[in-house]
């Protein structure tokens, strides 16, 4: 028996709008995606539109890899940070590498009466953010936590999933397994800050941002 | 009857020669007549009392153990004075049966207290239908019982002046007027008495008659809570410890429900077999009196202390407390919107990592209304003050997110500044100059400079020194993350 020809064979399957691909899933549906993993919005349009969730996974731990603090990380959830003050929600920052500055927040527009600073020591840290993931009290974690391994990074996955936090990760350091749902690797340079996607559950695109930064 | 005279009637007679005898003179009706509306207060006058130091602390517990003595006697017990206490029996004559039977238990109470202290049994004591009378009687050394009011003004016609609590100037008064006895006074012509004597005088001799209302405080016990556990074998274990402790949690919730309190403040004592009790301090920052928040708590303290070695027994010990303001969701919810204090529930969260890394361990920051950078933000432990929002709105220039503890000086290569890598200047001077009035002046031009690595900082040039060229050096003081 010939076969068909295998080109007219893809266009069948192709044709057929049950077939599920993977690299264009959230660009598909991204109603459907929506209603799955709902995303607070990051306030950057690029980044958004790169996301399957368009913005910040919520319930879901986002590691952010820096090779320096000062790269511009800051200023990534910075408007998260925004709407969520204004609303009266708190955030929680666990052993910042230094103590924020109140007028640069204030000036952001941040409530700085709802920025929380836990500053434990070193033993102590995991705890802390485990914990202050695990409380649905505060809507955004961000924590520095130094020394990782993928097993601890699986558990604080798992406790941002319990509280329902948004939480978010800053090292240096590039970890091969990792359970987070969002890893994202920040670069700056003079003008911009450079995004790229290591890892976005539910979608398989590596995308590249480019952020302008805010003229000083 | 008790025919045996007491110490302290034998006292009474040496020290004044008012004819008394060992029981309570009955001066008019028996009880059965009087009418039910009428009051009768116990006076008790303790001499012994005012010499010891009476501002002291073991002055005011013994008060107290007094107090708690005669609230046995009566629901309505009032300190008087240092030394002499008042306590209502109308109410509770029947359950007695009877003033003799109460005045025996009193005497027994208080001869027991004063022997445990070692001081001597001097008891005056005297009734009446209002307190003050009673007092002045105990006081006067009359060891009288009126149950009437209309027979007050002849029970207390033979109170000598000397015994009013009046000054002594007022004394002298009397004294030159020839005025001795109360009797004296109610001769005198009623409408000069408040001219030469002072209206407080005419007052109290009122609420000595009943004429004018007397409201006295009373006393309350101080609540307090301490419920002990003890086995007889050591608990190295942490886990172990808690089933006790849940315990003792559980009757502290039965304990603070039934008087409608929050605790605010615990101690759990940890005791040992031959070292001290390892002691556990919990302060909340809301009174609370949920079991299973008490016990996360405690819990999370637990794992945070050592323990010294096995316990074998542990006290729970509460003296701080709160009312409780029950305060409905709905209400807690406008108030939430209309922009108060919505940190009610990020409380519990922020208590439990008090508990484990320490109090200073969470932290707020607060704007500050200062031109020197390092003191506009202020980094303070979480609850020691509430943020105040003060408005930035004139300041349009950048400042960065985190700013260093200590500046970093800078060093130079090659005739650059250097930090992580070369830095190029993007923006600046700025010119602070502050504190001037102060020895550590301040006066900086800020830059804003970048590296190779993209890392955006505030750096400043000292200019503080300018005559010596080698002070005025480059310092890093915040980054731009």
């Amino acid at each position: 028996m010939p076969s068909p020809n295998p080109n007219k064979r893809l266009a069948a399957l192709l044709a057929n709008t049950n077939l599920w691909r993977a690299s264009e899933h959230h660009l598909a549906a991204p109603q459907q995606v929506n209603s799955h993993y709902p995303g607070a919005p990051t306030g950057f349009a690029a980044l958004d539109a790169s996301l399957p969730w368009r913005g910040w996974p919520a319930n879901a731990l986002t590691e952010i890899i820096t090779p320096l603090w000062g790269a511009g990380e800051l200023q990534l959830v910075l408007p998260l940070l925004r709407d969520i003050s204004q609303q009266g929600h708190s955030a929680l920052w666990v052993s910042p590498p230094c103590i924020p500055y109140a007028p640069a927040l204030a000036s952001a527009g941040v409530d700085i009466a709802r920025m929380i600073i836990v500053t434990p020591q070193s033993h102590q840290t995991l705890w802390g953010i485990e914990r202050a993931l695990q409380s649905s009290a505060c809507a955004v974690v961000l924590a520095w936590p130094g020394k990782l391994s993928g097993k601890h990074i699986r558990r604080l996955q798992l406790a941002c999933v319990t509280g329902q936090t948004l939480g978010f990760l800053f090292h240096h350091r590039y970890i091969r397994h990792s359970n987070a749902v969002l890893r994202l690797r920040a670069e700056a340079d003079d003008s911009a800050l450079t995004l790229t996607v290591l890892k976005a559950r539910g979608s398989h695109r590596h995308d590249r941002v480019r952020l302008p930064l805010e003229p000083l | 009857m008790n025919s045996r005279p007491s110490q302290a009637s034998l006292a009474l007679h040496a020290l004044h020669a008012v004819p008394t005898s060992k029981r309570l003179i009955k001066h008019d009706m028996p009880a059965r007549q009087r009418s039910k509306q009428e009051t009768l207060w116990y006076a008790v006058w303790l001499p012994q009392f005012s010499a010891s130091s009476s501002e002291s602390s073991a002055h005011l517990e013994r008060q107290q153990q007094i107090a708690e003595a005669l609230s046995t006697l009566s629901a309505t017990v009032t300190i008087a004075s240092v030394d002499s206490f008042s306590f209502e029996v109308a109410s509770s004559l029947n359950y007695f049966g009877g003033i003799d039977n109460i005045r025996t238990r009193l005497i027994n109470l208080l001869t027991a207290l004063l022997d445990s202290w070692q001081l001597p049994t001097q008891i005056y004591h005297a009734v009446s239908p209002t307190p003050a009378a009673s007092l002045l009687m105990a006081k006067a050394g009359c060891n009288l019982l009126v149950y009437r009011k209309s027979n007050l003004r002849a029970a207390l016609g033979r109170i000598p002046l000397q015994a009013l609590p009046l000054s002594k100037k007022k004394k002298r008064q009397f004294h030159n007027s020839g005025l001795s006895i109360l009797r004296d006074i109610w001769r005198l012509p009623s409408h000069q008495l408040g001219q030469r004597f002072g209206r407080d005088f005419l007052k109290h001799l009122d609420q000595c008659l009943g004429h004018v209302a007397n409201p006295v405080p009373t006393y309350t016990s101080p609540v307090q809570f301490s419920s002990e556990l003890e086995w007889d074998f050591s608990i190295e274990n942490k886990q172990a410890l808690l089933p006790g402790i849940e315990e003792l949690v559980e009757r502290l919730c039965v304990f603070l429900q039934t008087r409608e309190l929050a605790a605010t403040r615990l101690c759990l004592r940890f005791l040992h077999a031959h070292h001290e009790p390892t002691l556990l301090h919990l302060d909340l920052r809301q009174a609370s009196r949920q079991h299973a928040h008490l016990m996360l708590l405690l819990e999370t303290r637990l794992n945070a202390i050592g323990l010294h070695a096995g316990s074998v027994g542990m006290r729970l010990e509460v003296k701080h407390f709160q009312a409780v303001s029950l305060n409905s969701a709905a209400l807690k919810g406008i108030a939430a919107t209309s922009g108060t204090d919505a940190d009610d529930n990020i409380l519990p969260l922020l208590e439990e990592l008090q508990a484990r890394l320490g109090n200073a361990a969470v932290r707020r920051i607060q704007l500050r209304d200062e031109h020197c950078p390092e003191l506009a933000s202020q980094d303070l432990p979480f609850g020691e003050a509430k943020p105040t929002y003060t408005v930035h709105s004139d300041k349009k220039t950048a400042r960065p997110f985190w700013l260093l503890a200590q500046p970093v000086h800078l060093q130079k290569s090659e005739g650059r500044l250097f930090y992580h890598s070369s830095l190029r200047l993007v923006s600046g001077p700025e010119r602070i100059e502050t504190h001037w009035w102060k020895k550590q002046e301040v006066k900086r031009d800020y830059y804003i400079a970048s590296n190779r690595q993209g890392m955006r900082l505030w750096i400043f040039h000292e200019r503080q020194g300018a005559a010596e060229p080698a002070k005025q050096a480059w310092y890093l003081h915040g980054i731009f993350a």
